[in-house]
């Protein structure tokens, strides 16, 4: 194998964890998610289950969860976008989760026109079944924003079930 | 030095392959999913920035909660909205006995819908929790006392009342946000509140309700107060004093409307009250059943 051809692959196999860190800011790391066997297979209810259980950790810092969720089923380069309504001085965390423990989700927050937000990241480690993602912003204006959940990498042709759910304080 | 340019090219490849998030496509914005459970905020959402913005006196304003006497199906899916935001109010203001009293009226109010069967055990939490002074548990248990007679709403074939539920929900919340801003000495608390297209939004799906709704002199009020709601939601450049009438308008248009749901049948108002500039000037800020908040 070249050099070149060496480098190729190490990026390919690093590229994940690259990503990974970046989305990493272990700002609250849910760490009472507990092991949660699923007996039933991956359905949109586990992924749910996740979702809440990921998100409780924030409830610890004064969140509260809306009682909603948006049930999705992603294919890796197809994201998908919730309208929501979010209000200055508040704070929110979107997560997103998904009962495939070797998927990879991102959660980002757009403003109306569709511009990134900058905000917070957190990134389930994997060290779980099922994967997580959130996205943190305190918006300085009222009004409509998206929040798109994008599958960046899974072994599955098909689509992962997914779930999103949100907290605010 | 080659180290650092393997770790360069990995940087790099990482990009390429995911990709920092780039701006939406028209596409995009044009598909994404309006939810009602998400999309829409809970009233708990709007008093929260608004505790942030002015620190209301939320004791005065708890009102007494009765649902109306009715049979239209349509007015007493509006009246779960105001009487749920009815419920966050008197959680912020820490009013036990009230939150159990709005929650026997959403009972009463559900079983008038006929969506009652799943919702008692949702009633027996309220009262625990308001028993144990539980305020996160209430408001958390209020919204999903919402959500569930939404649920049946839907289980029944009737969706269409949940957009109506909804609206009320944050027609009250307006209502109460808005007297809360004017209470106060100037009117900077009001930039959380401005939510012009979530107003167009519930405006539209109003507007996409079969006919047999529509024709609701309450459904077509309440239709006819958001669209007028965003317009005026909408209005720039405002001076202090224009900005304060823009809002002692708004306020006066949701209180008119949360007062024409919550009459009982037989004793309604006018569910759009005619607000003139000159009697807009003269009188204080109108409300049906909040008093604007002195601070």
């Amino acid at each position: 194998m070249t050099t070149n051809g060496s480098l190729l692959l190490l990026a390919m196999i690093l590229s994940p964890m690259l990503v990974g860190a970046a989305d990493t800011n272990q700002l609250l790391p849910p760490k009472q998610a507990a092991d949660h066997p699923n007996p039933s297979g991956p359905v949109p209810t586990e992924a749910r289950r996740i979702a809440l259980q990921t998100a409780g950790a924030f409830v610890n810092d004064g969140f509260r969860i809306r009682d909603g969720e948006w049930p999705i089923s992603l294919s890796p380069g197809k994201p998908v976008f919730l309208e929501v309504t979010l209000f200055a001085g508040n704070s929110y965390w979107f997560v997103a989760s998904s009962v495939d423990p070797v998927s990879r989700l991102r959660v980002t927050v757009y403003d109306s026109i569709g511009t990134p937000q900058k905000g917070e990241q957190w990134k389930d480690g994997g060290e779980r079944s099922g994967d997580s993602a959130a996205a943190g912003v305190a918006p300085e204006r009222s009004g409509k924003y998206y929040v798109g959940v994008e599958l960046l990498e899974s072994p599955r042709s098909g689509g992962v079930d997914c779930c999103l759910v949100y907290a605010y304080k | 030095m080659l180290k650092g340019r393997y770790l360069a090219i990995l940087a790099f490849m990482a990009v390429c392959v995911h990709g920092a998030p780039v701006t939406m496509t028209a596409a995009q914005k044009e598909s994404a999913v309006f939810l009602d459970a998400l999309s829409v905020p809970s009233p708990g959402e709007v008093f929260s920035a608004l505790n942030r913005s002015c620190r209301p006196n939320w004791a005065t304003l708890v009102t007494t909660a009765t649902a109306p006497v009715t049979t239209e199906r349509a007015q007493l899916a509006l009246a779960v909205g105001v009487l749920a935001a009815d419920g966050y109010i008197a959680v912020e203001a820490k009013e036990g006995q009230q939150v159990k009293n709005v929650g026997r009226e959403i009972m009463n109010v559900a079983k008038s819908l006929g969506v009652s069967q799943s919702l008692m055990g949702r009633g027996n939490s309220l009262i625990e929790f308001a028993d144990n002074n539980d305020w996160d548990a209430l408001a958390d248990e209020l919204e999903a006392t919402e959500n569930e007679v939404k649920s049946t709403m839907v289980g029944q074939k009737d969706r269409d009342l949940v957009t109506l539920t909804s609206s009320a929900a944050w027609l009250r919340g307006l209502e109460v946000a808005t007297g809360v801003v004017l209470g106060s000495e100037d009117v900077r608390g009001a930039s959380p509140l401005k939510q012009p297209e979530l107003a167009r939004r519930l405006y539209s799906q109003l507007e996409l309700l079969p006919d047999r709704l529509k024709g609701s002199h309450l459904v077509s009020g309440v239709g006819q107060v958001l669209e007028e709601v965003a317009t005026l939601l909408e209005t720039t450049g405002l001076s202090k004093d224009q900005e304060r009438e823009n809002l002692r308008r708004i306020h006066e248009k949701a209180a008119g409307i949360v007062q024409s749901i919550m009459a009982s049948a037989g004793s309604q108002s006018s569910p759009t009250p005619a607000i003139t500039p000159e009697a807009s000037k003269e009188k204080p800020p109108a409300s049906a059943s909040t008093p604007v908040s002195k601070p």
